[in-house]
C-alpha cells in the first residue's frame, strides 16, 4: 500500500476502502430488484392514486402533486437504501469483517471516511435507475439540473451512510440497529416535505419545525427547485442556497461523527 | 389432529409468547412506526385531501393502520425464526421431543397471539377515534383480527426462513410490508382504485387480506361512511387466504428447517 503516512499512501488507502464498498454492488442484484419493484409500485400505484386524492386548498399556488411527489419518492428511496448500508455493516460485524478491517494497516480515519464515501457512492449508484426513471417521467432533460441534483443526492447519500454507520458502531446490536433504523426511517420520512409541501406542514407547528431540521426536506426540495424552479420555489422549506449548504454540512458532519466513533470508540467484538 | 394441537404445540406457542416481552423495546419502536402513519401522515394529509372522496382522512386511515399493525407484530415471530435459522438454533429445536408439525403449528399460533396482543392498543385507539361500535359487530372485529394474524404469522415465517442473511431478511420484510400496504385500500378508497386502475389490479388490491380486514374494521366502526362491503363475504375471503398461507407457511418452514 506504499508509505501509509504519505499523502499518496493515504489517498491510495482511501481509494481501496471506497472501492471495496463499490465492488459489492454486483452482489446485491436481488436487493436492487426488490427496491426497484418497490419504487415502481410507489410511482405507478401509490403516487397515481394519492395524487388523485389531493385537492389544493387554502389558497396555495396550484401545483402538480404527481410531479411534486416523484422527487419525494426518489429521495425517500435514496435515504432508505443509504440507511440500509447500516444493515450491511451490522452483518459485517456479525461475520467478523469489521474486526478484519480494523486490523488492517489503514488509519481508522481513512477507514471511516472511505466507508462513508464508498457506501454513499454505492447507494447513489443503486438509485441511478430510479433517478433516470423520474427524469424520464418528468420529461425534463436539463443537463445542469440533472448534474447538480445528482451531486446533491450523492452528498446526501454519504451523510446518511455516515449516520447509519455511526448508529451501528455505537449500538453494536442487531436488535437495536433494526429498531432504531425503523424508527428513524418512519419519523424522518413522514416529518419531511416528501409527501406534503412545507406550507401544509406549517399547520402543525411541531411537525413544521421538525421538517425544517430534517435533511430529507432539504434534499427533496432542493432537487425540486433544480428542476422546476418557478413551480416549487414558493413552497420549499428554505431558499436553495441554504438548502444546499445544509446538505453539505449534513454530509461533512455525519462523516466526521463516523470518524470520531471509529477512531475513539470502536473495538472488535462485543456484538450483540 | 391431536398430534397437531398436542402439548408440544402449546408449549412452543407459550414459549414464543413469553419471549414476546423480551422484545418490548422493539415493540415500542414498532408501535411508534405505526403511529407515525396515523398521527403524522394522516393528520397532515387530511388538510390536502379532496373531501368528495374522503370526508375525514384521519378517520378513514385509522382502521387501515390497525389492520397493517398486525403485520408488524406477527412479523416479530418471523424475525425471530430468521435469527434462529441464521444461528442454527433450529438444530436444537429439531431435537426437542415434539413433532415437526407441532413445532410449525406452535410457531404460527405463537405469532398469531403476539399479533393479537399487539393490535389491542390500536383497536383501543379505534374506539377512541371512531367511537364504540354496536356490540353485535364485535364478533366481526374479533374474527377478522384472529384470521388476519394467522395469515400474517404464516407469511412472516415463510419469508424469514426463505433467506438466511440479516440484510436480505430485512429487505424481504420491508418489501412484503410495502406490497401489502400500498396494494391495499389503507390509503385510498375502493372507489378511487376502481376509477384509476385497471380492473384486474383493482380486484387484486381489494382482495388483499389487509384491504379486506380494513374494510371490515371500517364497516364495524363507521358503517357505510367509507365502505360498501359485505362483511361476511370479506371474513370468508380472509379465512380462505389464512388457511392457504398457513398451509404454505408451515410446509415451507418445515422444509427450510432441515434444508
Amino acid at each position: 500500500m506504499g508509505n501509509p503516512d504519505s499523502l499518496l499512501g493515504a489517498m491510495r488507502q482511501l481509494y481501496l476502502v471506497i472501492l471495496w464498498d463499490i465492488r459489492k454492488i454486483a452482489r446485491y442484484r436481488f436487493f436492487l430488484l426488490m427496491r426497484f419493484s418497490w419504487f415502481i409500485i410507489q410511482v405507478s400505484i401509490f403516487a397515481v392514486l394519492i395524487s388523485s386524492l389531493v385537492a389544493v386548498r387554502r389558497g396555495f399556488t396550484e401545483f402538480n402533486y404527481y410531479q411534486f411527489y416523484l422527487f419525494g419518492v426518489y429521495t425517500s428511496i435514496l435515504f432508505s437504501i443509504a440507511l440500509f448500508r447500516g444493515y450491511e455493516i451490522a452483518e459485517e460485524f456479525e461475520e467478523g469483517i469489521i474486526e478484519y478491517q480494523l486490523s488492517l494497516p489503514i488509519k481508522r480515519k481513512i477507514l471511516a471516511i472511505g466507508r462513508s464515501i464508498g457506501g454513499g457512492i454505492a447507494s447513489f449508484i443503486y438509485t441511478l435507475p430510479m433517478f433516470a426513471f423520474v427524469v424520464f417521467m418528468l420529461g425534463v432533460y436539463n443537463v445542469v439540473a440533472i448534474l447538480i441534483s445528482m451531486f446533491g443526492a450523492l452528498l446526501f447519500s454519504i451523510g446518511v451512510v455516515g449516520l447509519a454507520a455511526s448508529i451501528v458502531l455505537f449500538a453494536k446490536s442487531g436488535d437495536v440497529t433494526d429498531i432504531l433504523f425503523g424508527i428513524i426511517d418512519a419519523l424522518l420520512l413522514r416529518l419531511s416535505t416528501i409527501f406534503y409541501p412545507a406550507v401544509v406542514l406549517s399547520v402543525f407547528q411541531p411537525y413544521y419545525y421538525a421538517a425544517i431540521v430534517n435533511p430529507l426536506s432539504h434534499i427533496t426540495d432542493l432537487i425540486r427547485v433544480f428542476f422546476f424552479f418557478e413551480d416549487f420555489r414558493y413552497i420549499t422549506i428554505s431558499d436553495p442556497l441554504s438548502m444546499a449548504m445544509y446538505i453539505l454540512g449534513f454530509s461533512i458532519g455525519l462523516s466526521s461523527l463516523t470518524i470520531l466513533l471509529i477512531e475513539k470508540k470502536v473495538e472488535g467484538g462485543g456484538w450483540k | 389432529m391431536m398430534s397437531l394441537i398436542g402439548r408440544g404445540t402449546i408449549v412452543i406457542a407459550l414459549r414464543d409468547l413469553q419471549r414476546f416481552w423480551k422484545y418490548r423495546w422493539w415493540l415500542a419502536g414498532l408501535i411508534s412506526m405505526n403511529l407515525t402513519d396515523l398521527f403524522i401522515f394522516a393528520l397532515i394529509f387530511n388538510n390536502i385531501v379532496n373531501r368528495s372522496y374522503i370526508p375525514d382522512y384521519f378517520r378513514f386511515i385509522a382502521p387501515g393502520i390497525a389492520a397493517i399493525a398486525i403485520f408488524a407484530s406477527a412479523f416479530s415471530i418471523g424475525r425471530e425464526v430468521g435469527v434462529e435459522v441464521r444461528r442454527q438454533y433450529t438444530q436444537y429445536l429439531l431435537t426437542l421431543p415434539i413433532t415437526r408439525l407441532q413445532l410449525a403449528a406452535g410457531r404460527i399460533i405463537g405469532g398469531s397471539v403476539r399479533g393479537l396482543i399487539y393490535q389491542i392498543p390500536f383497536i383501543a385507539l379505534l374506539f377512541i377515534i371512531e367511537g364504540v361500535p354496536p356490540s353485535w359487530k364485535i364478533p366481526y372485529l374479533l374474527a377478522t383480527s384472529v384470521l388476519l394474524t394467522i395469515a400474517m404469522s404464516g407469511l412472516s415465517i415463510t419469508i424469514s426462513t426463505a433467506v438466511r442473511s440479516f440484510d436480505l431478511q430485512a429487505t424481504m420484510r420491508s418489501f412484503t410490508y410495502f406490497l401489502l400496504f400500498f396494494f391495499s385500500n389503507v390509503f385510498y378508497p375502493d372507489k378511487l382504485i376502481r376509477e384509476y386502475l385497471p380492473y384486474p389490479l383493482y380486484q387484486l388490491m381489494v382482495n388483499n387480506p389487509v384491504s379486506l380486514a380494513a374494510g371490515v374494521y371500517r364497516w364495524v366502526f363507521t358503517d357505510n361512511l367509507f365502505v360498501d362491503i359485505d362483511p361476511q363475504l370479506s371474513i370468508i375471503k380472509i379465512a380462505v387466504i389464512s388457511v392457504v398461507i398457513t398451509l404454505i407457511g408451515g410446509k415451507l418452514y418445515l422444509r427450510n428447517l432441515t434444508s
